[in-house]
């Protein structure tokens, strides 16, 4: 479905000046700024997969996004999404994929809902008849009727949301893009946005790409993910692998000498053991020594073992 | 063809959301009009008391100025009721609006003129054409079905040679060129200096504005061929000037877009 | 607020620019105008082309410089709510305002200051006839400026858009104030309106004097008192009824 080779994004701006002749300035000037947003990424995304693309802000996340939609051209690198080069072919992939962006809404802002998705679906193409079966289906799961024919503006951000992705995927694209489509939302506003993906992903028939900020809806949602920082990809694999490190047992200790049974002291004062079988055997071997001030014994979860990848 | 009637009946679609949008303000609208007109009509008050003591500028009448002024006015008009959206390019791009008219298959352009439509600029037209009808009774002028279409012609034609400029200049906001300031300075060069003879600026000014910034093509030169002060075959082909330049402003504005970098990575 | 004021105007100083290159253009306009209906003429109206020009020149600078965007600044404080900070100060409402304006008007100059050159180079200019009367009605006009903007910018107490009230109000305080045009050559009953209306102080009036068009300088400083003691009265009244009505909706 999508394949990316080699990818790298550099961002090369002419210094821009201030001043009475600034614009002109900055129009004739040769000086640049060079920014590398993405770093030789790899990767490839088969049919039906929701894959989690995550990293902390300005990894490039955004700008790898923008390259496979098709909104920014890439300096170097191959991308090739559904058989077509996103930004050469911009007008015939935008029919192929929906996207959301949390942050900003594609909705008419005076508008009701149902004029703007009336829009979107005269800016596809979508014929009146499979519109009609298209918004049916969309008023049903995302429970649109108690709010279609409200101004934009008069929503509340929940029911914003679920008017934004029921407009991305109206004309039934094979491909989802939702770049943060839970940030800002309550509980049930964020449970409500899991089922729709859930759903729309429907076992393989679209293909959803998720960055979120919000690991919940990446362990929800994801079997996959792709992480990355400073414009590389740090990790490419399904969770349960990541996930399936040993459980930790974690020990404060009334001295403080420089290491443990072979484990040193970390910068908190802490010693920090891999539990492999006999847990009371190690706490009882280790009480014999020393005088135990506190101890612990730490799930492994996807928060700790993402923020250990991005600070390694 | 079938691509050029899908984008035209969309901009249609767009721009009448965008007015059942707008309408919703209703007053703003019709201030917005209002003050159009008022601003233009106290730029004519100002030639027609200047010409209640002097009868003739340059050899052109108060009638056949008031025409010359009409048809400048009914040119910038047209020009920039579709194109007023346009000049909000600068903010479209810094809040990443414009990363939306790319995912969408029509083009970016016709997605950013049909945001909103220019409403001050009706107040404009009204002037303009009220102007045109009344000059063009009390002006010498011989009409003839030629000469009418001729005025279309000049209209459409005055009216490209302003859109090129400015579509050219806000096209350089999506490499985060800020024109604001140049876009009002070409204006009101256009406003200001193309509702007169060019005969009164003579020389260097004459030439500068005749071929460096073609204002005089907009209204002075097919004023004067309808008024019958300029007979050469070259002043017909005037209006083609709108045609050429308004294909180069969409070439620079496809340069830039290749160069559009997106804000926020 | 006089300083805020001031800086505002240097904040924004790309706008003034634009300010200054299109008010240069405005006089090269003018210029050239005027001298094209002058033509061989040697004056009209009893003026001279040589002094129309200077008068032209100097009312285009003064549209500049008693330009005032108080009003702007009042309906914006007013709609986004930041004006109970104003009223919450110890010092008078109004007396803020005008300290602004005229802070503002401070920066303008300065930054209008080397363009005067190049404008009286575009323009043209001749020595005064009289510029001590030129000075005291100009200073006095500017008085009544910043009163009628404050008056005008007091409506937005009463109804919430005022952008449209502020540009009718420039245009044809603009107009007749004689900027491009002076008074005398209003015809009829326009010239009647323009003579009983405030705005000539502006504009009009002291550049007149300025190249001897206007001889007495006594009859209009009288007048001019006049209208800024009246015009003080009314803004003390308007502003009475309308810090009332804010006290009443409250915040």
């Amino acid at each position: 479905m999508i394949r990316v080779e080699g990818l790298t994004k550099v961002f090369r701006r002419p210094r821009t000046f201030s001043g009475p002749f600034g614009a002109l300035r900055t129009l004739v000037t040769r000086q640049h700024v060079e920014k590398t947003a993405v770093d030789d990424v790899s990767f490839e995304i088969h049919e039906g997969e929701v894959i989690g693309y995550l990293g902390p802000n300005g990894a490039g996340k955004s700008t790898t996004i923008k390259i496979l939609t098709g909104i920014l051209t890439p300096t170097s690198g191959t991308v090739e999404v559904n058989g077509l080069v996103p930004w050469r072919d911009r007008s015939v992939n935008a029919r192929n994929v929906g996207v959301v962006f949390g942050q900003r809404s594609q909705l008419w802002w005076d508008l009701p809902l149902i004029e703007s998705l009336r829009l979107v679906g005269a800016l596809y193409d979508v014929p009146a008849p499979r519109f009609e079966r298209s918004l049916k289906k969309l008023r049903d799961l995302l429970g649109l009727d108690e709010f279609l024919d409200t101004p934009v503006r008069q929503l509340s951000l929940g029911q914003r949301m679920r008017g934004d992705l029921a407009a991305a995927v109206l004309y039934e694209p094979p491909l989802l893009y939702l770049d943060e489509p839970t940030v800002g939302l309550d509980v049930v506003a964020k449970e409500a946005v899991r089922e729709f993906i859930v759903e729309t992903n429907g076992a393989g028939r679209t293909t959803v790409i998720l960055t979120t900020h919000d690991l919940a809806d990446v362990e929800a949602l994801c079997k996959r993910i792709i992480l990355i920082d400073h414009g590389k990809v740090l990790f490419d694999g399904a969770i349960d692998a990541l996930v399936n490190e040993p459980r930790r047992l974690v020990v404060t200790l009334e001295s403080e000498p420089e290491e443990v049974r072979g484990v040193p002291r970390d910068a908190e004062g802490r010693y920090v053991f891999e539990i492999h079988d006999d847990l009371p055997g190690m706490i009882a071997s280790i009480a014999a020594e020393h005088t135990i001030r506190d101890l612990s014994v730490e799930e492994p979860d996807l928060e700790s073992v993402i923020k250990g990848i991005y600070t390694r | 063809m079938a691509e050029v009637f899908r984008s035209l009946r969309l901009y249609v679609l767009l721009q009448r959301a965008s007015a059942r949008g707008a309408l919703q303000y209703r007053l703003n609208t019709v201030i917005g009009i209002l003050s159009g007109a008022i601003w233009q009509g106290t730029g004519f008050a100002f030639i027609w008391v200047v010409m209640h003591t002097f009868p003739s500028l340059a050899g052109w009448g108060l009638a056949e100025i008031a025409f010359l002024y009409g048809l400048r006015l009914t040119a910038h008009a047209l020009a920039m009721i579709p194109l007023m959206s346009v000049n909000d390019i600068q903010w479209v791009v810094r809040n990443g609006e414009f990363d939306r008219f790319l995912l969408r298959p029509l083009n970016p352009l016709v997605q950013l003129m049909g945001n909103r439509m220019g409403i001050a600029q009706f107040g404009d037209l009204l002037v303009g054409v009220t102007l045109l009808a009344v000059a063009g009774q009390n002006a010498q002028i011989s009409w003839n079905a030629w000469l009418i279409a001729f005025c279309f012609v000049a209209i459409i034609g005055g009216a490209l040679i302003e859109a090129a400029f400015f579509l050219a200049l806000c096209s350089l906001a999506l490499r985060m060129i800020d024109t604001f300031a140049l876009r009002v300075f070409v204006d009101d060069v256009f406003s200001k200096f193309g509702s007169y003879p060019m005969k009164i600026f003579g020389g260097v000014t004459e030439w500068l504005l005749t071929f460096v910034l073609p204002v005089a093509f907009v209204a002075y030169i097919p004023a004067s061929v309808v008024l019958g002060k300029l007979d050469t075959p070259l002043a017909l082909a005037a209006p083609l000037l709108g045609v050429v330049l308004v294909a180069l402003a969409y070439l620079v504005w496809r340069r830039q877009l290749d160069h559009y970098q997106s804000v926020g990575h | 607020m006089t300083r805020i004021g001031f800086r505002l105007a240097l904040a924004y100083r790309s706008n003034i620019i634009i300010t200054c290159v299109t008010l240069v253009a405005q006089v090269f306009l003018l210029r050239m105008i005027w001298t094209s209906v002058y033509g061989s003429r040697p004056s009209a109206a009893g003026l001279t082309l040589d002094a129309l020009l200077a008068y032209l020149t100097l009312a285009n600078l003064q549209a500049f410089a008693t330009h005032t965007i108080v009003a702007h600044t009042i309906h914006d404080r007013i709609r986004t709510g930041t004006v109970f900070f104003d009223l919450a100060r110890p010092v008078g409402y109004l007396r803020q305002m005008a300290g602004f304006q005229i802070g503002n008007t401070g920066g303008g100059l300065l930054l209008l200051a080397p363009v005067i050159p190049v404008v009286l180079l575009v323009g043209s200019i001749t020595v005064p006839v009289n510029g001590l009367g030129y000075l005291v009605t100009l200073a006095l006009g500017y008085v009544i400026a910043v009163q009628l903007a404050l008056l005008i910018s007091l409506i937005g107490f009463w109804t919430m858009e005022t952008g449209a009230i502020s540009l009718f109000y420039r245009l044809v305080s603009q107009f007749f104030a004689g900027t491009m045009v002076p008074l005398t050559f209003f015809p009829g009953a326009l010239g009647a309106l323009a003579e009983i209306l405030p705005f000539k102080y502006m504009g009009y009036v002291p550049a007149a004097i300025y190249v001897g068009h206007i001889s007495d300088v006594s009859g209009p400083v009288l007048v001019e008192v006049g209208w800024i003691v009246g015009l003080g009265g009314l803004l003390v009244l308007t502003w009475s009824r309308a810090r009332r009505r804010v006290v009443i909706q409250g915040g």
